[in-house]
């Protein structure tokens, strides 16, 4: 379908590269502060609720129950990835059943 | 120079990890080789850009442009480019840690990274993970199944169930409300967690989830480095 693929495929292939190294190569010439500390410990968790509330925002019911129990698991057994597994096995549970 | 510890040992337990991740991001790869072989892509080149990029929504993205019949290199390259933007944040929050491996040992393991073996390194440095093998052992069941799941999914996809009634779309936020809930310790750190929900909503609803990812770690660092006191005093995050 596509006659240039192979360079659709290089292109891509050295964009997707760059994205990964780029700000692991930049981070290099910041100097170290306690600014910059506070703020790639603050990243992560800025991440993971963005992630969160953007999927419980476009979700229904099945995803903000799900995503409610694998967090609340988490908070009780303190197994995150456990936590996270249940939570999706949740979810396609309740689709199974149609909500 | 004394190097970080990167070993076998750390690489099988980031390994385990990434185990926890094999089943939904197989069935993601799933869905883009059937999404690829409806373009007309046939499997090894389906199973090239999953390779290349290793990234759902950057293929996805790509395959629409290609789709277009009017896509050009520099499309394709804006493409990427916007969608995975957000693994600049990735890199850097990573450098402090991985770098002491070396970087004949952190840019290849930058090769293995997506969003939910970020999530799960970063937790496990929050947790006081040394092993720099770690990063690169959470991105091997992923990248085996991401390639099995293209394979077979141009292959045979149209006779294979809905990955999203398996709850394969649900595997990230789920990864990450979870560890969130356990990173979370006291109320300082709720802020860059209401700061991060609020930028993401209110970006990605304009501009699509993958900029909200991006706005929601800019936005959380941006407020936790000007808040941010010296050390000796309370930190806002």
């Amino acid at each position: 379908m596509l006659p240039d693929l192979p360079a659709f495929l290089l292109v891509a292939a050295a964009a997707a590269v760059a994205c990964r190294f780029a700000g692991y190569v930049a981070m290099r010439w910041l100097p170290p502060s306690h600014r910059l500390d506070a703020a790639l410990r603050a990243t992560p968790l800025a991440v993971m609720a963005g992630i969160t509330a953007m999927a419980l925002a476009v979700g229904g019911m099945t995803e903000a129950l799900a995503l409610t129990l694998a967090g609340v698991v988490a908070l009780v057994t303190r197994n995150d990835v456990g936590a996270a597994v249940a939570g999706v096995a949740f979810g396609a549970v309740l689709r199974a059943f149609g909500l | 120079m004394i190097r970080a510890p990167f070993t076998l040992a750390g690489f099988g337990r980031g390994v385990r990890f990434g185990l926890a991740l094999a089943l939904p991001i197989g069935l993601y790869g799933l869905a883009f080789g059937l999404v690829a072989a409806q373009a007309g892509m046939g499997w090894g080149w389906a199973t090239g850009f999953s390779t290349a990029i290793f990234s759902g929504s950057a293929q996805l993205a790509t395959i629409s442009v290609l789709q277009t019949g009017h896509a050009t290199l520099t499309a394709v390259a804006a493409t990427v480019l916007v969608m995975n933007a957000r693994y600049l944040l990735f890199g850097a929050t990573l450098q402090p840690w991985l770098s002491q491996a070396g970087p004949a040992r952190a840019l290849p393991s930058l090769l293995l990274l997506g969003d939910a073996n970020w999530i799960i390194t970063m937790r496990a440095i929050d947790a006081g993970e040394k092993d720099r093998a770690f990063l690169a052992g959470t991105g091997i069941p992923p990248l085996v199944v991401w390639l099995g799941g293209t394979v077979v999914g141009a292959m045979f996809g149209s006779i294979l169930p809905d990955p999203k009634a398996l709850g394969a779309d649900l595997m990230l936020p789920a990864f990450a409300a979870a560890m969130m809930a356990v990173m979370v310790r006291g109320p300082a750190s709720l802020v860059p967690v209401a700061v991060g929900a609020v930028s993401a909503l209110g970006v990605g609803h304009l501009a699509g989830p993958g900029w909200g990812i991006v706005a929601a770690g800019l936005a959380g660092a941006g407020f936790a480095a000007l808040t941010a006191r010296p050390k000796g005093h309370a930190n806002a995050a």
